[in-house]
């Protein structure tokens, strides 16, 4: 191979990276900026003065923890009920043998036809019939709505991967199917809950319209509504909206770094095969 | 008390219908927070209900008509319609830049594929205080390098007039999405044989020639899955749009989620909301199964697995 050819290769992968990596960058150096240089007209590539000075007040003047605990919990919260709801019905679908499988396999597989805007309005009337309008549990029921059917998808590539034999031969050994599918067959998919499990916090801990229209008082905002508040139209404040960007993207960042390559495999699975 | 739940546990395992009590629940969640609502939808456009919470008179099908009628609608799906074709189109050719230029032997490379999908994890939010910062016309780091450079004379206003705004919402959003079909990419070209793409090389076909005969048609299936999923998601697009523009200047940028929005929570029309929704889900219902009849495996399963 030539140098030249060497060169443009690497050439091509910087240009990717740097598409890639440059607003991220440029988002993290601003917010160790103070607001003076933060709002200079000629901006600085590198902080002059290092501050922490737009992360203090997160803490001094919004109620920044209270955003963050939220969102967990309503994340957490979906996650967990994703997590039993999906995989009791992918283990149903890909490996139990009834009538109607596959009406009900399809019926999950097309949901992502159905545009999740068209249950705004309608949940919004029916959850102020039953006073889940401005609660926390209220955002996870919407959640998990928009996030489950999906999810029997994404352990299509793990579930029917754990050999058939497995499972028969612990039933020859006198286990109930119960027994089976929580004792061998779940532990034996566990990446694919892990990659389940990242999907639906993800989605949950990035959700916006259903957070912004279902909650009111500012003690049950989440991040991203919370956040948004910083962005209003005349009066944009850059300092917490650049430290608040860093915050809220460092919990997804980690989970990925966990669990990512099995999300990577259950997202590709089914897309190639 | 015990014994009898055990009981009935054993009784449930025993059972046949194993199959359906596993996915039951499921199916009912889905009933009562999919399919009850659509209904509840269809109901609500034929009455005049405001704000929430009032109780409407049956109108008939006064809010279609007002609708169809009116310009709002027809504007709405223009924009929605050229929203969706430029999103598509810029997602998959940077996607498909993306992954080709990672599908080459290059030092941490199994690094870079996983950890392109980064732009993706983040919310929406951080998308639009990144677009804003960088694209501020007097703050933003764009329009000072564009300056300084001579490219122009005068700072951009990127969210300012509507041609301009619609491109700007659809680069920033294009950001976030392309690393995510960038991957499914690069799966699908990490399965064509070495061989094929080598022997190429040793006939001596150029790049191009290599990347048109060989690298597309085997992942055509792939591109056309990416190509569907990402005009569903595109249309559906809420978050990036409010949070940058709240759909101006003048409804350059309202797609129909912006108008669902803005008639419920901003004009308190609930019931013309749920009316200008109908269309919606019939449009991309039957978008959807044309598509996937055309255009993928078969049936839904073949499409998707």
């Amino acid at each position: 191979m030539t140098a030249a050819k060497v060169t443009a290769r690497y050439l091509s992968v910087l240009a990717v990276l740097v598409v890639v990596l440059f607003p991220m960058y440029w988002v993290l150096v601003n917010s160790f900026k103070t607001l003076p240089e933060l709002t200079s007209l000629t901006p600085t590539f590198w902080p002059h003065t290092f501050t922490l000075e737009s992360y203090t007040r997160l803490f001094d003047q919004v109620p920044f923890v209270t955003y963050f605990w939220n969102s967990t919990y309503v994340a957490l919260g979906a996650t967990a009920i994703t997590l039993v709801l999906s995989s009791l019905a992918a283990y149903s679908v890909y490996r139990c043998r009834y009538r109607g499988r596959e009406v009900l396999f399809r019926l999950f597989m097309s949901s992502y036809i159905f545009p999740r805007v068209l249950l705004l309005i309608p949940l919004y009337i029916g959850f102020s019939r039953l006073h889940l309008i401005d609660t926390l549990n209220g955002l996870i029921i919407v959640n998990v709505t928009m996030i489950a059917p999906f999810s029997v998808w994404m352990l299509h590539a793990f579930f029917t991967g754990v050999p058939l034999e497995l499972e028969d031969a612990a039933m020859v050994d006198g286990a109930s199917r119960l027994q089976v599918l929580v004792k061998i067959f779940l532990p034996l998919s566990a990446q694919g809950l892990a990659a389940l499990g990242l999907n639906a916090f993800l989605m949950t801990w990035t959700e916006y319209l259903f957070a912004l229209t279902f909650i009111i008082s500012e003690a049950h905002k989440t991040l991203p509504v919370g956040m948004a508040q910083f962005l209003q139209e005349y009066n944009i404040d850059w300092g917490l909206l650049m430290s608040s960007s860093v915050l809220i993207a460092i919990p997804p960042s980690i989970l990925f770094a966990f669990a990512g390559r099995w999300f990577i495999k259950g997202l590709t699975a089914g897309a190639i095969k | 008390m015990v014994s009898s739940w055990r009981r009935i546990a054993e009784r449930w395992q025993r059972d046949p219908y194993f199959g359906y009590w596993l996915v039951l629940p499921l199916v009912v969640w889905t009933l009562l927070t999919i399919v009850y609502p659509v209904f509840d939808a269809v109901r609500l456009s034929v009455l005049n209900v405001g704000f929430v919470g009032t109780v409407g008179r049956f109108v008939g099908l006064e809010n279609y008509v007002t609708l169809l009628t009116g310009q709002e609608f027809w504007h709405t799906a223009w924009v929605t319609l050229l929203w969706t074709v430029l999103n598509v189109a810029l997602q998959l050719l940077a996607a498909l830049v993306a992954a080709l230029v990672l599908n080459q032997e290059f030092w941490g490379r199994e690094f870079a594929r996983n950890w392109i999908i980064l732009p993706w994890l983040f919310p929406s939010i951080v998308l639009a205080t990144m677009g804003k910062w960088m694209l501020d016309p007097t703050l933003g780091v764009i329009n000072y390098l564009l300056l300084k450079s001579g490219l122009v004379h005068a700072p951009i206003s990127f969210l300012g007039t509507g041609t301009l705004a619609i491109l700007t919402v659809t680069v920033v959003n294009a950001w976030h999405w392309f690393p995510f079909f960038a991957v499914i990419i690069l799966a699908a070209l990490q399965t064509i044989p070495k061989e094929l793409s080598e022997s190429a090389e040793i006939d001596g076909a150029a790049y191009l020639a290599r990347l048109l005969y060989v690298e597309l048609p085997s992942i055509g299936q792939v591109l056309y899955v990416v190509i569907f999923l990402s005009s569903l998601w595109a249309s559906n697009i809420f978050d990036v749009i409010w949070l940058l523009t709240r759909g101006g200047p003048l409804y350059a940028t309202t797609t129909f989620p912006i108008l669902i929005y803005y008639k419920a929570f901003q004009e308190y029309r609930i019931s013309q909301a749920a009316a200008v929704s109908m269309p919606m889900l019939l449009v991309l219902l039957v978008y959807g199964v044309w598509y996937m009849r055309r255009f993928m495996r078969g049936d839904a399963e073949g499409a998707t697995t």
